[in-house]
């Protein structure tokens, strides 16, 4: 894999500056171009996703308001940036938020998870648009890439169909935990030499079907999980195994732990996109003692593969997002519970052409609205495709249409954007 | 062991009490007649606890703010002191047994020592006691130990003249949600989050009896998280039985789905005696044996009080509350019962009929 270690001369004569005012000059500016996509894939950047399913209390991790009415049993701690504090519930990302930062004014209007979940995903309140991970493993994935795409570390699964309109093999692919996935040896029956032929006439009959009239789409969709189960076949190795015992030691011998574990992997072997969920976030009862243990599982996990990706210089080319479908209620239910709260709640980003060590946004004293700097997702949307490069005011042409790869009617947050 | 002797502080000014309310002391306890006799407010803010000191003058509340609440018992609302010391929530109380002092075990990780009747009493002391959140404080029967439970999964001992550490615990996996002193002062009752009891030797340190309560806790197969642990846990007085309250029947835990449950263990034979389990959703938060030998609970959301005899599956009273019950305390003399409660009140019920 080639790591993007440094600054190399190619990075100024394509600058993402340059890249973005080019862009801005031409009126309509296209990511399909060859010149444009392979300049983004040879740099090589990457997506961590961080997914806390279920809607993770701003409260009790970036927006912590103690002593305040709805504040919780839980204090503030100061962090490695001056005057940042966070929850006391995350020591160890207190320690390494000089690497990253917060949006804490995020608004969405929407107390649904499956709607927060999609305007977070798709950057759109409404409509089938590709996420977030399609979109930028489509115009950051190697031609040559050697896995697929995007690739979500999963213990539950959530039916999602995250490519919308982009090409099938831009879909994210669900790994189910830290195993190997399931079928990946071709049956002794069928010889290397069948399986090439038996693919060879695939590719010719849907060469044919195209050609006829048959709707593309369709073949696309086939050929693609084709290529993908192709690409992890020939990668078996990466899940099979059991991870070293120091590193089990330092992430975790949990479920999440071996998830980051085959997420750092991935991405250390040519993974675009890879996106790890972490369960138990929807806490309708007992808010107080389920976050004390999921984001004691959560922190120290996270930290420990932030660590190596910035150890390992990864951390300037792959973008880091931890995030939910929405934050939860400032006020405390009659079970100890918070419930869903989409209005004034808070992410935390890094690595890939984010400025560290920010806050962007503010919410008022008691958490029950923003006051400062209100974004949704559609403003983050743009954020995370800045930071890696991609013009997010162009558009994706498809078939001789084109449509916006972000919401027009919203911005990235500049003052994220390194 | 050498226990120490009892803690002999100074004696603090006591300030005149309000006597301009009358003390509701009818005699005949008839539970069935339980009627709200006081309310105490605590400014829009849920309760997380209550107790009623050993001499029946005071009762004190936490909320979820950071402050402790204390009144005279007999009122009036106005009579209200608030006692500030602690950084987080207040989730369990208990008092020296002549009343003077009055613990507090904070999820700051920290135990207040507070005399209880100065007119505005402050913090003796706050001990760093646990690293993690202090779940529960218990004083011996004489007074002269305390004992603590906390999120580093540990008991502790305490000695309350000196307040140094007299003993670790070891042995609990999961959090350990309430630690109590068998009547004979010799030994220590814990249950955790998995709904683990063990009972320990405090001379020792070691564990002389170990059940599973695993009905009393649930693994969330969706969220994959644990529900479970005691809410409140009380011998008899005269140490033959064990009452915990908590819950059962998990099958949600993050929407909170799950009955609350007593059980009540007959702790010479070590047998699960009765499994009270009441047929709502929610938690029992509170139990108490009352001295004319039933027990009564509370619970939330729905707010109840229960009230059953000790042969008995299901309640033979039960008190409807303005809001859920999350803690009760008896007074002394068995008449009255002070309920924290979820609407922000502090209630004073009485076990008799109204006054004429």
């Amino acid at each position: 894999m080639q790591r993007d270690h440094g600054c190399h001369r190619i990075d100024h004569e394509f600058s993402r500056r340059g890249f973005l005012a080019s862009g801005a000059l031409a009126g309509v500016a296209s990511l399909s171009s060859p010149t444009v996509a392979h300049e983004l894939q040879k740099k090589q950047k990457r997506v961590l996703q961080v997914y806390l399913q279920g809607g993770v209390s701003q409260l009790e991790s970036w927006d912590p308001k103690p002593g305040t009415r709805y504040g919780g049993p839980f204090r503030a701690i100061p962090t490695s940036v001056p005057g940042m504090h966070i929850s006391e519930l995350l020591p160890h990302s207190a320690q390494r938020m000089h690497l990253m930062s917060i949006v804490r004014g995020i608004n969405l209007k929407t107390n649904s998870h499956h709607d927060g979940r999609l305007f977070m995903e798709m950057g759109r309140r409404a409509g089938k648009f590709p996420y977030i991970g399609s979109v930028a493993a489509k115009y950051l994935m190697p031609e040559n890439a050697p896995l697929p795409g995007y690739l979500h570390v999963t213990t539950r699964g959530l039916t999602d169909f995250t490519n919308a309109f982009l090409d099938a093999r831009y879909g994210q692919l669900k790994l189910a935990g830290a195993q190997v996935p399931a079928n990946l040896i071709r049956p002794k029956a069928v010889t290397a030499d069948a399986a090439r032929r038996s693919r060879t006439l695939l590719k010719r009959l849907n060469t044919r079907f195209s050609g006829r009239g048959g709707q593309k789409s369709f073949t696309d969709s086939y050929n693609a999980s084709f290529e993908m189960a192709e690409k992890l076949m020939a990668r078996r190795d990466l899940f099979e195994g059991e991870p070293d015992g120091k590193d089990l030691d330092r992430y975790g011998r949990h479920p999440f732990g071996r998830n980051c574990l085959l997420a750092r992997t991935l991405l250390e072997n040519g993974g675009t996109v890879v996106k790890v969920t972490h369960h138990g976030y929807d806490t309708h009862a007992e808010n107080f003692n389920f976050h004390l243990e999921q984001l004691g599982e959560f922190d120290k996990t996270f930290c420990m593969l932030l660590d190596d990706l910035n150890d390992s210089g990864m951390l300037d080319s792959t973008l880091v997002m931890i995030y939910s479908e929405f934050g939860r209620t400032p006020k405390i239910n009659v079970r100890y519970g918070r419930d869903h709260w989409g209005t004034a709640w808070s992410i935390a980003l890094g690595g890939q052409g984010i400025t560290p060590g920010a806050i962007v946004g503010a919410t008022n004293k008691d958490g029950t609205e923003v006051s400062e700097r209100e974004v949704d997702g559609g403003h983050l949307f743009h954020t995370y495709l800045q930071a890696l490069g991609i013009d997010s005011t162009a558009y994706h042409t498809l078939d001789g249409r084109s449509v916006p790869i972000g919401d027009p009617t919203r911005q990235p947050i500049q003052e994220l954007l390194a | 062991m050498n226990l120490p002797p009892p803690q002999t502080p100074q004696d603090p000014p006591v300030p005149p009490l309000p006597r301009d309310l009358p003390r509701d002391l009818p005699p005949g306890i008839n539970v069935t007649k339980t009627h709200v006799v006081r309310t105490f407010s605590i400014d829009d803010v849920p309760l997380t606890t209550c107790r009623i000191d050993p001499t029946g003058e005071w009762v004190v509340a936490a909320a979820e703010n950071f402050e402790i609440y204390r009144w005279p018992l007999a009122g009036p609302q106005s009579a209200r002191t608030i006692l500030h010391g602690h950084n987080s929530w207040v989730r369990s109380f208990d008092f020296s047994p002549d009343g003077r002092w009055l613990y507090s075990g904070g999820y700051d990780d920290r135990i207040g020592i507070w005399p209880l009747a100065d007119p505005q009493p402050a913090p003796e002391r706050m001990l760093v006691a646990h690293e993690g959140w202090v779940r529960w404080i218990r004083t011996s029967p004489d007074g002269s130990l305390l004992a603590s439970c906390g999120n580093d999964n540990l008991l502790k001992l305490w000695d309350t003249r000196t307040w140094e550490l007299v003993r670790v615990f070891e042995g609990h996996k999961r959090y350990p949600y309430a630690v109590v002193f068998h009547p004979d002062g010799k030994r220590l009752a814990s249950f955790d989050l998995m709904g683990v009891i063990k009972e320990w030797n405090i001379v020792s340190g070691k564990v002389t009896r170990q059940w599973e309560a695993k009905f009393m806790w649930g693994f969330d197969q969706k969220f994959r998280a644990d529900m479970g642990g005691a809410r409140d846990m009380r011998f008899s007085p005269d140490g033959k039985y064990l009452a915990v309250a908590g819950l059962t029947e998990v099958t949600n835990a993050f929407a909170g789905t799950h009955k609350p449950m007593v059980l009540l263990m007959d702790w010479e034979t070590g047998e699960f005696k009765k499994k009270l389990k009441i047929d709502s959703r929610g938690m029992a938060w509170g139990i108490r044996f009352h001295p004319e030998g039933f027990l009564v609970g509370s619970g939330a959301p729905s707010g109840s009080l229960w009230f059953w005899k000790l042969d008995g599956d299901k309640p033979f009273h039960t008190f409807k509350l303005s809001g859920g019950g999350r803690a009760l305390d008896l007074s002394p003399d068995g008449r009255q019962a002070a309920v924290a409660q979820t609407d922000c009140k502090l209630q004073i019920v009485q076990f008799t009929a109204k006054s004429a």
